[in-house]
């Protein structure tokens, strides 16, 4: 490769904050027309780096060159990179929900005609774009009204909009599922032949493998390595030993799974959408589990998993039509969040951010957030026994965090999970239902995090666990459900789950495949 | 580590939100010297402190609940109308209906919770904004005054008047000072006192240092002084005043309201709807009863505000709670609450007021008209927020912020030992 | 350890209470309540003037009157108004800091003449003597005393004129008039409308005038806080409701700020100018009887008024009583305060230049 010209040099790149270098003496070169990955743990400086190339932290807030098509840039803001022609697309998409695609996509940048905007050629243009990120939509559509799958692709017609260069993409599949994520990698190949140069950060580490050219590993703020894949012969092992700095002999720990009887029932559930009630999203779905036993639930996005976890976390979700749970052997009826809480459920939401954490909050009063009458006493809470609880898990769980007086905003994702872990462990729960659990999340964490969900299990608690990575799925749970367009359409054991047979059913229109 | 930063650190509390409030502290005692020395002495003089004390504390009262209702993620424009509308018919039971007037005042405060219901019920159940709810309140109430009072002004008995412009007793021996404040005074010192001893006591029960011993007396030396000062103050004002009732009011509602938003579950609830609804109600928070509650207890407190502004102008009158929301507000975010909501404390907001009372105060005795007041006031609340909200944005230079440095607790840290591996998190929060 | 720190404090408390006890100054008595006036008080002396929000030029004169004139006099003045919309507290807040600051007398022009007792209180038990200027101060035992202009007269005036511009203009009624009064928070509101019922309530009786929306009430017809726009408004209402065929022929207008809001609806509407009346003899207004538009005004010279309140400060300083006119009929619902009552001027188009001669900033619009 060392014949093609370089598009992109950042040399000796070292940005602090107070307190805090980010970034020390990160190099990264980058060649014309192709893939290039970075990969690192939460925390490694992937995400700053790229906000130093992007002009986010401006010229002079750190030290180092950055040297673009041949000359040194010195981005004031993000506007002047992208003029350069480098733009990123963050994880969190800043499209805007209530327009449409083509008012997105010429957003701060809409054609004019006499000072006006000239909407016909928006369109027109629009439609071009969107055709060259396989996008067939009217341009009219309103974004909310679309897939997250296609919301990103809405974001890549935006940056073609542009005219880009150099296109970053930040954990460009986090939130898609494996069909959107295939397309769009597709996609970055098809720029790669058309000459777009792409840095992907990604910890997907497959997708990796599979699609990129070079990767650069990041570790604490430095380059560890950059590596070819073709010519070093790059697996995902070769990736974590670089990112952890250590060969990770498993991805799972060992377990010996401990499994009692069936102690939790859900009977035809039914729920229908909060909104749409011609929109049934559980239909008639029965699932039992056993004490002491990690069930998977395995689906595309939007099958209807979370709805379903939901609806029976104290009907937070959805109208409850018909259906019964049973715990124990006794039916129960569950009206609220409390009433489940009380009863021994507990759900660790799938999106940490939005709706699992109060980041307002300090690690000592999330912990106990979920069940303050532990630590209340006529009343009065315990500011001790708030301490103490919040510290026992701290450590049960190695969260990183200097001590439990530290606002969760300020720790990395795999933390923060530990502590939304420590909440709902600490109402000491019989069922703990845990959605997409290792989202976004390093891994090192990740391991972490398997190792906490199995040692739960074995103190005969039963686990759910919902998620969108299939080998997830299989090397963690006893039993996988799988779930297609809000119903139960399979049951598998743990030996007889392959991705493929998952994948088969959680794409059945079969329904009702139930025993 | 040197005594000195032992000193930083630990002088005003541990946590990091006591950095904010350290700085409204230290902004208000600044304000108090700044117009001390400019006003020759009048503003620490006993009238002035007293009279300080009774005309702010409907505001502070206000400011008690508005700090709620805006941690919990909303805001109440109606508290002045509600004020005056539960005033104005306070008034009229004891003129025309001849209630006696503990009976009114329970009246009032009825009143204020059907209101406050009613307007609860709209923002908890149906789920329209409180802003929307609360500015109807406000034509709604202000109409209503209107409409009973026929914009008159009614005079209340004075036993009611009590409660807005009443001192503590005299009684017991001529000791040169008014005792029953003395004896406030020393009650004050002894909870100060006692407060801190607990305090040691937990932090060894968490299994961390209490902050050390000097600085524990020091701290208490300080508190004590001012509480001594304070007693001092308003027991040696002019025979027949002393410490005023409404301050009695005000002091029993911070106490209680500062307990109940930091150490029952109810208080936490608001915290946690404000800072996350969603996250909130699936932790269990009944987020409709908290809402309600807030917005209820909000227009309670209206109600007690506007009864003792009533008593204090020993009348009930058409322009009665005019502008409070605002002088509310402005206590609240000064006093370092988050427009976003979440964030915020009772105390903060008295402190804030407070700024706002003795600017108020302090220019009124230098002779300088409500026009510039008005100005002043303006700027100081865009400044306040703006260096609150300058301070928070990271990796950028900040006056405040370098100044306020040292007494922030993560700083604190001496620089030269290695950086802890557990610190890991703060380059978390920057990448990744 | 625990005993160090338990004697620590005591130690501590103790020593802050001694070393503060030496700052406390003991306590005043119940210094110069009333009663033992005739002692005086120094020449430069601090006087206090506590004026209402600026909302008509006729404070602002005042206010700047109050600050020459008493400057000249010798004394240091401190004059305030209320702010635009917290009117009663930011007037207590300003009473009680002059009394903080020790002015000897405070004039107070009442923004709500019944919500001022606490703080009048304070001021005269701490010696302060408090005059009310042109609005008396109500429920209060402790204010000494009332500078005004007779306004049972100005509304005896104002209805006189009403009466007698109609006439001229129409030599035979019946007349169809409205009536408009004051802000219900002004104690004066109700005399003027008072006044000016008891020259048109017999007319009203005879037939001869006719108040044709039938809103002859005093809280039927106020305008709250004098505002302008609630006189437009009232009128608008007005015109729409009842003169839709009828004619207007007059308005009973309670001052100036009014009177043009009114006439400023008239206009709107496309109807003739009705004769309205006025008072206080603003700018505006004088050109407007000028111009023939609005009728009348009555001229209660500022400039007297704040004069004569001037030498009542003086009369107190020098420890003699002040002067007044009046010991019987003002009385506030506790006491009957000591009035000196000035004499009001009806001005129209035929006098205006007469009235005027000695006012630097009227007399030339008048020729």
């Amino acid at each position: 490769m060392s014949d093609v010209p370089i598009l992109l040099e950042m040399r000796s790149i070292t940005k602090e904050f107070p307190g805090v270098k980010a970034l020390s003496d990160v190099n990264l070169v980058v060649r014309a027309g192709e893939i290039h990955a970075i990969c690192g743990e939460n925390g490694a400086g992937k995400s700053t780096l790229m906000k130093v190339l992007s002009g986010v932290y401006p010229y002079g807030s750190y030290d180092g060159q950055i040297v673009y098509q041949g000359s040194e840039s010195k981005f004031s803001d993000i506007r002047a990179s992208e003029n350069a022609g480098i733009v990123i697309i963050h994880q969190e998409l800043a499209l805007i929900p209530g327009m449409s695609i083509a008012e997105n996509i010429f957003l701060g940048n809409e054609p004019r005609k006499r000072g006006a905007i000239d909407w016909k050629a928006a369109n027109r243009m629009a439609l071009d774009l969107m055709a060259r990120v396989g996008l067939q939509e009217d341009p009219d559509t309103l974004i909310k009204d679309i897939g997250v799958g296609k919301q990103q692709l809405v974001e890549i017609a935006k940056a073609f909009a542009k005219d880009v260069k150099l296109l970053i993409l930040d954990e460009p599949t986090a939130a898609l599922n494996e069909a959107d994520s295939k397309h769009l990698l597709d996609l970055l190949r098809g720029f790669r032949s058309r000459g777009i140069t792409s840095i992907m950060i990604s910890h997907k580490l497959n997708e990796i493998e599979a699609i990129a050219d070079q990767i650069t590993i990041l570790r604490d703020g430095r380059t560890v390595e950059t590596l070819d894949v073709k010519a070093d012969g790059v697996d995902e092992d070769r990736i974590v030993r670089g990112m952890v700095g250590r060969e990770l002999s498993s991805r799972f720990p060992d377990h010996t799974p401990k499994i009692g009887d069936v102690f939790f029932e859900v009977r035809n559930w039914n729920v229908r959408h909060p909104i749409s009630a011609e929109r049934q999203v559980c239909k008639n779905e029965s699932f039992v589990v056993r004490r002491g036993e990690i069930v998977g639930f395995a689906g595309l996005m939007g099958a209807g998993r979370t709805e379903l976890a939901m609806s029976v976390f104290g009907r937070s979700y959805g109208v409850y039509e018909s259906g019964t749970i049973i715990k124990d052997g006794k039916e129960i009826v569950l009206k609220s969040v409390a009433d489940a809480i009380d009863n021994g459920l507990a759900y660790v939401s799938e999106d940490r951010k939005a709706i699992g954490l109060n980041l307002l909050d300090d690690i000592k009063s999330s912990t106990v957030a979920a069940k303050l009458s532990k630590i209340s006493h006529r009343g009065v809470l315990s500011e001790v026994e708030e301490y103490q609880a919040a510290e026992a898990y701290r450590k049960e769980l190695r969260t990183k965090a200097p001590t439990v007086d530290e606002s969760v905003s300020k720790l990395s994702g795999g933390n923060q999970q530990k502590v939304v872990l420590a909440k709902w462990m600490f109402t000491d729960p019989d069922l703990l239902i845990l959605d997409e659990p290792t989202r976004g999340i390093d891994v090192g964490a990740k391991y972490e995090i398997y190792g906490i969900i199995q040692r739960l299990a074995d103190q005969g608690k039963g686990v759910i666990v919902i998620s969108s990575e299939l080998p997830e799925l299989i090397g963690l749970c006893d039993r996988i459900y799988t779930v297609f367009e809000g119903a139960i359409t399979g049951e598998i054991a743990r030996a007889d789950a392959t991705p493929e047979n998952l994948m088969k059913q959680m794409t059945s229109t079969k329904k009702m495949l139930t025993k | 580590m040197s005594r000195l930063k032992d000193l930083q650190k630990n002088l005003f509390g541990g946590t990091t939100s006591n950095a904010r409030q350290f700085g409204m502290i230290f902004t208000l005692v600044a304000i108090v010297v700044l117009f001390q020395i400019l006003t020759d002495g009048l503003t620490l003089r006993s009238d002035n402190l007293i009279a300080l004390f009774q005309q702010n504390s409907y505001i502070l009262i206000l400011a008690i609940g508005m700090l709620m209702v805006i941690v919990a993620g909303h805001i109440d424009l109606s508290v002045g109308s509600v004020a005056a509308f539960a005033g104005i018919l306070v008034a009229k039971s004891m003129a025309e209906w001849d209630l006696p007037w503990p009976v009114a005042i329970l009246f009032g405060l009825a009143i204020g919770a059907i209101i406050g219901a009613w307007q609860g019920f709209w923002v908890a159940y149906i789920g329209v904004p409180a802003f929307i709810v609360t500015l109807a309140g406000m034509l709604l109430f202000r109409g209503g005054n209107q409409f009973i009072g026929n914009a008159n002004t009614i005079p209340v008995p004075e036993g009611f008047r009590e409660i807005g412009s009443g001192f503590l007793p005299e009684f017991g021996p001529n000791t040169g000072y008014n005792n029953a404040t003395l004896l406030l005074g020393l009650a004050a010192a002894v909870a100060v006192v006692w407060r801190e001893i607990q305090a040691r006591k937990t932090r060894r029960a968490m299994d961390a240092d209490p902050a050390p011993m000097w600085i524990s007396i020091l701290r208490m030396a300080i508190m004590v002084g001012v509480i001594a000062f304070a007693s001092l103050r308003f027991a040696s004002g002019r025979v027949g005043t002393s410490f005023p009732i409404s301050g009695i009011i005000l002091l029993v509602l911070v106490i209680a309201y500062s307990f109940y938003t930091r150490n029952t579950a109810g208080g936490r609830h608001i915290y946690a709807v404000g800072g996350n609804s969603r996250a909130a109600e699936l932790s269990g928070v009944k987020l409709k009863r908290v809402n309600f509650f807030v917005m209820m207890n909000m227009s309670v407190l209206a109600a007690l505000a506007g009864m003792i502004f009533v008593a204090r102008s020993a009348a009930s009158g058409p322009q009665d709670g005019n502008g409070w929301e605002l002088d509310a507000i402005a206590a609240v975010f000064i006093g370092g609450a988050a427009v976003s909501g979440g964030i915020g404390t009772i105390s903060g907001s008295i402190v804030g007021g407070l700024v706002m009372a003795v600017l108020n105060n302090g220019l009124q005795l230098m002779g300088v008209g409500t026009d510039r007041v008005q100005i002043i006031k303006g700027l100081v609340l865009l400044l306040a927020v703006a260096i609150d909200v300058y301070n928070k944005s990271q990796g950028r230079f900040s006056v405040i912020g370098s100044l306020m440095r040292p007494f922030r607790r993560e700083d604190s840290a001496p620089p030269a030992s290695p950086p802890d591996a557990e610190r890991e998190p703060a380059k978390a929060a920057v990448s990744g | 350890m625990r005993k160090f720190f338990g004697t620590s404090v005591v130690a501590i408390s103790a020593a802050a209470m001694l070393a503060l006890a030496g700052c406390g100054s003991g306590r005043d008595g119940d210094s110069g309540s009333g009663g033992e006036a005739a002692k005086g008080f120094a020449a430069n002396s601090l006087i206090g003037v506590a004026l209402p929000a600026k909302t008509s030029e006729n404070w602002v004169l005042a206010g700047d009157l109050f600050t020459n004139g008493l400057k000249e006099a010798g004394f240091q003045a401190d004059v305030q108004y209320a702010g635009a919309s917290t009117t009663v507290a930011d007037q207590q807040a300003q009473i009680t800091a002059m009394t903080t600051k020790g002015a000897k007398v405070i004039v107070i022009g009442a923004t709500d003449a019944a919500q001022l007792s606490t703080q009048v209180a304070a001021a005269h038990a701490a010696g302060v003597k408090v005059i009310a200027y042109d609005r008396l101060i109500t429920n209060t035992p402790d204010l000494d005393y009332y500078v005004a202009f007779d306004n049972f007269k100005v509304g005896q005036l104002q209805g006189q004129a009403l009466l007698d511009g109609m006439k001229a203009k129409k030599p035979n009624g019946p007349y169809n008039i409205e009536l408009f009064s004051g802000s219900p928070d002004d104690n004066n509101a109700g005399v003027f409308f008072n006044g000016a019922m008891s020259v048109l309530k017999p007319e009203i009786d005879k037939g001869n005038v006719v108040v044709a929306s039938g809103q002859k009430d005093v809280k039927q017809t106020a305008i709250q806080g004098w505002k302008a726009e609630g006189a437009q408004a009232r009128m608008d209402q007005l015109l729409t409701s009842t003169y839709g065929s009828k004619e207007l022929d007059g308005v009973l207008s309670p001052n100036d700020t009014l009177a043009r809001a009114i006439l400023t609806s008239v206009k709107g509407a496309g109807k003739p100018t009705p004769v309205v009346t006025g008072q206080d003899s603003e700018v505006e207004s004088v050109k407007s009887i000028v111009a023939g538009e609005q009728y009348m005004t009555i001229n209660k010279d500022t400039r007297n008024l704040v004069k004569e309140t001037i030498n009542m400060v003086k009369a107190l300083q020098a420890g003699n009583a002040p002067q007044v006119n009046d010991t019987k009929s003002y009385n506030n619902g506790s006491k009957v305060v000591d009035t000196y009552l000035l004499p009001p001027v009806a001005v129209t188009k035929a006098n205006a230049a007469e009235a005027y001669a000695n006012d630097p900033k009227l007399a030339p619009l008048t020729k």
